[in-house]
């Protein structure tokens, strides 16, 4: 086991999204794999930066349709076997395996099914819910809410150097770079 | 700062400036909350005896209520998701508020199905358990399909409207001065961190969920219909029910929103995030449903005229028999009412707005009670033709459900922000993005 990085990384803080995105793409270019960017809004322009994230891409859709295969399908196959296999009731002669009137279940639950599965890989994704964070530690980090945009180089990435990074990072002219600890 | 307009949203959540209008309101409210409980525990001890509902009349005020309350929250919702979807430029200072009234609504019709059982305590029998008696529910049933669709709405509404609020709830974690602020929104906030990777899962997520309303609500309002289609009474057994539930609903949701929306504007001086043009727009949709609504009731008369002696017989009854002031009531206040939304001076009016919300709405309503009470009135069968009249408890139920929605409506615009912060900070420029330019 390696020792621990001293510190979780750098990140530099800017003052707009274009800056940010900016900032993003040279780090990128110059190799560096694990950043993130922090912003009050999203910005759509920093997927590509994002390492891992193009090949997820279709990750939560699928999510969403296989959770709404397995609810939906689930609950007709529930209808169907309490209905006609394990409680048959004959009214009046009619098919106990009646699929019209399955249907609203049917379709109801797997939009259910779409719609939690969905929001629950969104979660898993995101990692959330996540009450501890080492970003939190940084004293201005709560204006990724507001009014600032931040880049973060994590210490385990690969070509991190915490006097190299810090210089790279300062060259990007940020409003201030800072180390964040554990 | 505090003359950006997301910053706006937040502080009214945050420094809760809030007088004794807000406290006024509240505690009328509360009284209706009161009625509400009342109406239910008089219902719990002594049944549904206490109604006017008796045979022919099985279903009145229980059922109208619900189908209303349900076309409010499903047209809500399919305003908000329909904004969502369109990238619409103006939507995001109404789709929170939208998305509020949905679920508030949803609570609120959720209610009286519950109610209606006659033995509300057992209502979990309709949900598939592996009981000890060893029945299963009757999955032919509109009853059952109910239970799913509204268990699917709460659920659904629920989600989207959190999902959509996570980022506010870490703006306001952040920017909150108070501990219990801090710890409250910090805890629901889930630990946002506004990360780039956060952002576009979230998107997703939003947009997948945006998707998802759309169909269910039109499933969900269609489901509502098939309560009285799939019955034989007259009046009832109409394949046409479903797009006129959904279309009757949109009505009395838009005006829903279109009210929550002008109060919303001006109890929170929300002026330059809840602009004209928003109000406007509203209304033209209005408009333009309540036109749908019109050539609905002339298909209507067009089937039951078609359609063989009963129906025709059941048509003309309900436009001149004893229900004839409530249907023309109903037509009045639906299509009626919103005949003035053509003139550009009542569109610009909050107050002949709200006067035009409230009718359409009761014009919905009463179209609910002509449907569930005047459906019934001349049946196949002469000997179950009679008549009905609520009783206080029944009204105290409507009355108490609209309390409950005010009370629920107060608790967001005081607690949540109303408008969404952060979209309203990428759609109107703020600190880093220029106006209407999506990063």
């Amino acid at each position: 086991m390696t020792a621990r990085p001293p510190a979780y990384g750098l990140i530099a803080q800017f003052d707009s999204a274009d800056r940010l995105v900016a900032a993003a793409r040279v780090l990128h270019r110059a190799g560096y794999r694990r950043i993130d960017g922090f912003s009050p809004v999203p910005v759509e322009d920093l997927a590509p930066y994002l390492p891992g994230e193009a090949g997820r891409r279709w990750l939560l859709p699928l999510a969403a349709l296989a959770g709404a295969l397995a609810l939906g399908g689930g609950g007709y196959a529930l209808q169907v076997w309490t209905s006609a296999v394990d409680y048959p009731l004959n009214v009046g002669g009619r098919p106990l395996h009646s699929w019209p009137s399955f249907l609203p279940a049917t379709i109801i639950l797997g939009i259910l099914g779409a719609a939690v599965a969905a929001v629950l890989t969104m979660f898993a994704l995101n990692r959330l819910p996540e009450p501890y964070h080492p970003l939190f530690n940084d004293p201005r980090f709560h204006r990724a809410s507001g009014d600032a945009y931040f880049l973060c180089v994590e210490s385990a990435d690969p070509l991190f150097e915490a006097r190299r990074t810090r210089r790279a990072l300062e060259d990007l002219r940020p409003d201030r770079v800072a180390e964040v600890p554990w | 700062m505090a003359a950006l307009p997301h910053h706006e949203a937040g502080a009214i959540v945050l420094e809760q400036r809030f007088g004794w209008r807000w406290a006024a309101g509240f505690a009328a409210a509360l009284g209706g909350v009161l009625v509400l409980a009342v109406a239910c525990a008089g219902l719990f001890v002594w049944g549904v005896g206490v109604w006017g509902t008796n045979v022919p009349y099985v279903w009145a005020f229980d059922i109208i209520n619900y189908v209303w309350w349900i076309g409010i929250a499903n047209a809500a919702s399919l305003l908000a998701a329909a904004l969502v979807l369109r990238g619409a430029r103006w939507r995001t200072s109404i789709n929170r508020f939208a998305e509020a009234a949905a679920l508030f609504a949803v609570l609120c019709a959720g209610l009286f199905p519950i109610l209606h059982l006659g033995r509300p305590w057992l209502f979990h029998w309709v949900f598939p358990y592996p009981a000890t008696f060893e029945v299963w529910p009757q999955f032919r049933s509109p009853l059952v399909w109910d239970f799913f669709a509204i268990l699917t709405h709460i659920v659904v509404t629920a989600l989207f409207w959190y999902v959509g609020l996570i980022p506010d709830l870490a703006a306001l974690r952040d920017r909150a001065r108070t501990r219990r602020g801090q710890v409250v929104f910090g805890a629901l906030a889930l630990g946002w961190r506004g990360s780039a990777r956060h952002w576009l899962n979230h998107q997703k997520a939003y947009r997948i969920l945006a998707a998802l309303v759309v169909p269910l609500v039109v499933f969900m309002q269609s489901t509502v219909s098939f309560e009285f289609a799939v019955t034989v009474v007259p009046d009832w057994h109409r394949a046409r029910f479903a797009p006129y539930f959904v279309v009757s609903g949109l009505l009395s949701g838009l005006a829903m929103v279109l009210v929550v929306a002008l109060l919303v504007r001006t109890l929170l001086g929300l002026h330059e995030l809840v602009t004209r043009r928003h109000i406007d727009i509203i209304a033209k949709l209005l408009l333009a449903n309540a036109v749908v609504m019109a050539w609905s009731y002339g298909f209507e008369g067009f089937v039951a005229w078609q359609a063989g002696e009963h129906a025709w017989h059941s048509a003309l009854e309900k436009v001149t028999g004893p229900f004839a002031p409530l249907t023309w009531g109903a037509m009045l206040g639906t299509v009626g009412a919103a005949q003035a939304l053509w003139f550009a001076r009542v569109r610009r009016s909050a107050p002949a707005l709200i006067a035009v919300g409230v009718l359409v709405n009761a014009g919905v309503w009463l179209d609910r009670l002509v449907i569930v009470v005047g459906g019934l009135y001349r049946d196949h069968l002469p000997s179950s033709w009679g008549t009905y009249g609520p009783t206080w408890w029944e009204a105290g139920l409507l009355a108490g459900t609209i309390g409950l929605f005010c009370a629920l409506m107060l608790l967001f615009v005081r607690f949540v922000p109303a408008i969404s912060m952060f979209e309203t900070h990428a759609e109107h420029g703020g600190p880093g993005v220029r106006p209407g330019v999506r990063p």
